[in-house]
């Protein structure tokens, strides 16, 4: 009787067991995870990325899916806090046993799923998070962590090569905050370019993280004369000094990086008028002119964030390695992100296998117009 | 470097001073009648600027009317502030700690008030007066202008009232000896509430012409720690001194800053406290006794 009992849960497990491999195969899709901020400060960036992803991932299964399957995006809010995004990542790693990730848009969030990625080996591709320690930190290359866009440094890099090469100017004075690395980074690698390709440095002039006055400064860099001023800055002390210059009679142009684009520029519209500043993508740029409207066609017209477009990109780049890894293995993935290439709204997209970073993007700048309160799309710079 | 250099950051030295100015008279009336910093001052200007900010915007209201608005409601914020935090205080004679502490309260709970109720983003004015002449290679921002000739033109009325008039008379009465002149008949309370009627009024100047230059935001009253530095150079509790002491510290500051920027604000606290230590009655102050 025992012996028949046993034989009888043998065989219901054996069909449970068969009847989970059915339905396993029923659903046969491959599931990729996103994370971002779609509530709090950043919740513009995150339901951007979320939505742009949500179209492509539309698009792609319409048009018969990857590898001959659908595919199946989930979704987590990390509240843009980089506790919440921890529990995200386990919740896609572990519970939803996503193939890849694709975001969290800010550094930090990225810094903190490292654990996570490393734990269940599986790959996240990060969308605008620039901060270096995101996939190298004290020299030791992150396995699992991957992004989209460009480093800091090398806006400086691209602001070198975009005031001497583009405009043509030979003479450049400097004004940023000494307390900040990120102007620090910018500052560094401008005057490295752009001495380098024979340009000068008329005046370099700091001033502290929270001084509002500078107009000393500025009498100064008008005193050497220069053709335009690297600002490598934040749009808010960009808006003040663009104020004190333009009343001290400083009419030449300036030149600020990521930091500098916000709407809130139009503020001070009159002041910044003419001024450029370093992009990503650029936001008016002819050759999203599509992807822009068909985003506003399925979201009742909502405009396109530089979160969207890196988002885009990331997504190509994740259809691209599944296609070349030829499965949904997470591991086989990660492996190709660095093997693959493709042609990205932001430019060609190829991750160096040494540091996870992409290869030679291109920058972009904008100028910003002062009277239509709006970016002109001025012209694209490679990195190298 | 020319002549055209030096005179153009001289200029850019006035205006800041002229600045500091407006805000250091306000501590100094404060402190030459109840011998005390009043710290909630910043505070004070920072809602003037920000009653300037949506006078311009919300209510799209003329400069002139905002400019006036900014005054009365700094004004009356001064005044609601004493009558609550000071008054029962002073009913109770505490000692001038007790005035310290709770004027910076008032300071802090004004910004956090501000952050709770609108929000701690910073705003940018409209552009009133973005345009500037030149004069002879000088350039001088309108709005820079402005502020030297609303300084000159708010602080001349001060020192009139204080001169010559009736209440002027009681006010500089109670700033030798509080105590003496309400025995022999001054008006205690009218004295120090037209004391920081007129500190408020200024304070409100200050806040829209500061905003108008730089920007809004609930942290703008710190700026103030410069122009108490300013107050204490140039003698607490003297308003000629305040004047002066502002004018040279917007001066000192701006030369310091052309030679090496980042030592700015390390030269202006290491002034407060030499000044401090070698001559604590500043350049033209009254008393030498305890300047907190």
């Amino acid at each position: 009787m025992k012996k028949l009992v046993s034989l009888a849960c043998v065989a219901l497990m054996l069909f449970s067991l068969a009847a989970a491999g059915g339905c396993g195969k029923a659903e046969d899709v491959i599931k990729l995870g996103w994370m971002g901020s779609l509530t709090g400060d950043q919740a513009a960036y995150g339901t951007c990325e979320s939505q742009t992803l949500k179209l492509l991932v539309d698009e792609k299964n319409a048009a018969g899916g990857i590898l001959g399957k659908q595919i199946q995006l989930i979704c987590y809010d990390t509240k843009g806090d980089a506790q919440e995004a921890i529990n995200v990542a386990k919740r896609l790693c572990a519970q939803d046993k996503v193939c890849a990730i694709i975001g969290p848009n800010a550094s930090g969030q990225c810094i903190a799923i490292q654990s996570v990625l490393d734990e269940y080996h599986i790959s996240d591709m990060s969308t605008v998070a620039t901060n270096e320690k995101v996939t190298v930190q004290d020299g030791v290359l992150k396995e699992y962590n991957f992004r989209v866009c460009f480093l800091d440094p090398e806006q400086g890099r691209i602001a070198g090569s975009f005031v001497y090469d583009y405009l043509k100017y030979t003479k450049a004075a400097i004004l940023y905050d000494v307390n900040d690395d990120y102007g620090q980074g910018l500052k560094d690698n401008f005057i490295k370019v752009f001495e380098a390709k024979g340009g000068t440095i008329v005046a370099e002039e700091g001033y502290n993280g929270g001084d509002t006055d500078f107009t000393s400064q500025l009498t100064k860099i008008k005193e050497a004369n220069p053709e335009i001023i690297f600002t490598p800055i934040f749009y808010q002390d960009f808006i003040n000094i663009h104020k004190q210059a333009r009343t001290l009679g400083i009419e030449v142009p300036m030149l600020g990086g990521d930091g500098c684009a916000s709407e809130v520029l139009f503020d001070a519209a009159d002041a910044v008028d003419g001024s450029y500043v370093i992009n990503h993508v650029s936001l008016t740029d002819p050759a999203g002119e599509d992807f822009r409207a068909k985003y506003a066609g399925k979201y009742n017209g909502a405009k396109m964030e530089l979160n969207g477009y890196m988002a885009y990109d990331a997504f190509l780049i994740w259809c691209a390695a599944v296609e070349h890894a030829g499965s949904d293995d997470a591991e086989a993935i990660a492996k190709a992100y660095t093997e693959v290439e493709v042609e990205g709204m932001t430019g060609k997209i190829k991750i160096s296998p040494e540091n996870h970073n992409p290869v030679g993007k291109s920058g972009c700048v904008e100028r910003i117009d002062g009277v239509n309160k709006t970016y002109i799309f001025e012209t694209k710079i490679p990195t190298e | 470097m020319g002549i055209g250099y030096y005179l153009q950051q001289l200029v850019n030295g006035i205006c800041l001073g002229g600045m500091y100015a407006l805000m250091s008279v306000g501590y100094s009336l404060v402190y030459s009648i109840m011998n005390f910093s009043n710290f909630a001052h910043g505070g004070v200007i920072m809602v003037g600027a920000y009653v300037g900010y949506y006078a311009l915007t919300a209510l799209g209201c003329p400069f002139l009317i905002a400019f006036l608005l900014c005054g009365v409601g700094s004004g009356l914020l001064a005044i609601v502030i004493e009558r609550l935090v000071y008054n029962p205080l002073r009913k109770r004679h505490a000692p001038s700690l007790y005035f310290i502490i709770s004027a910076m309260g008032a300071s802090i709970f004004l910004e956090n008030f501000v952050i709770a109720s609108i929000d701690g983003t910073p705003r940018n004015y409209p552009a009133v007066f973005a345009n500037s002449i030149s004069i002879g290679g000088l350039s001088l921002g309108i709005d820079s202008l402005l502020m030297i000739i609303v300084s000159a033109a708010a602080l001349l009325i001060l020192m009139f009232i204080i001169q010559k008039t009736k209440i002027g008379l009681a006010i500089r009465a109670c700033s030798y000896n509080e105590r003496a002149s309400t025995l022999m008949g001054v008006n205690g309370d009218l004295v120090i509430f037209t004391v920081f009627l007129m500190g408020g009024i200024l304070a409100g100047f200050a806040g829209i012409l500061y905003g108008m230059r730089f920007i809004v935001k609930p942290t703008i009253g710190q700026v103030t720690n410069k122009s108490f530095v300013a107050a204490v150079f140039g003698g607490l509790g003297s308003l000629p001194g305040a004047i002066l002491g502002s004018l040279l510290l917007g001066i000192m500051e701006i030369f310091v800053a052309s030679w090496n920027s980042t030592l700015r604000d390390l030269f202006v606290y290491a002034l407060l406290i030499l000044v401090l230590v070698v001559k604590p009655s500043g350049l033209m102050g009254k008393v030498t006794e305890d300047k907190a």
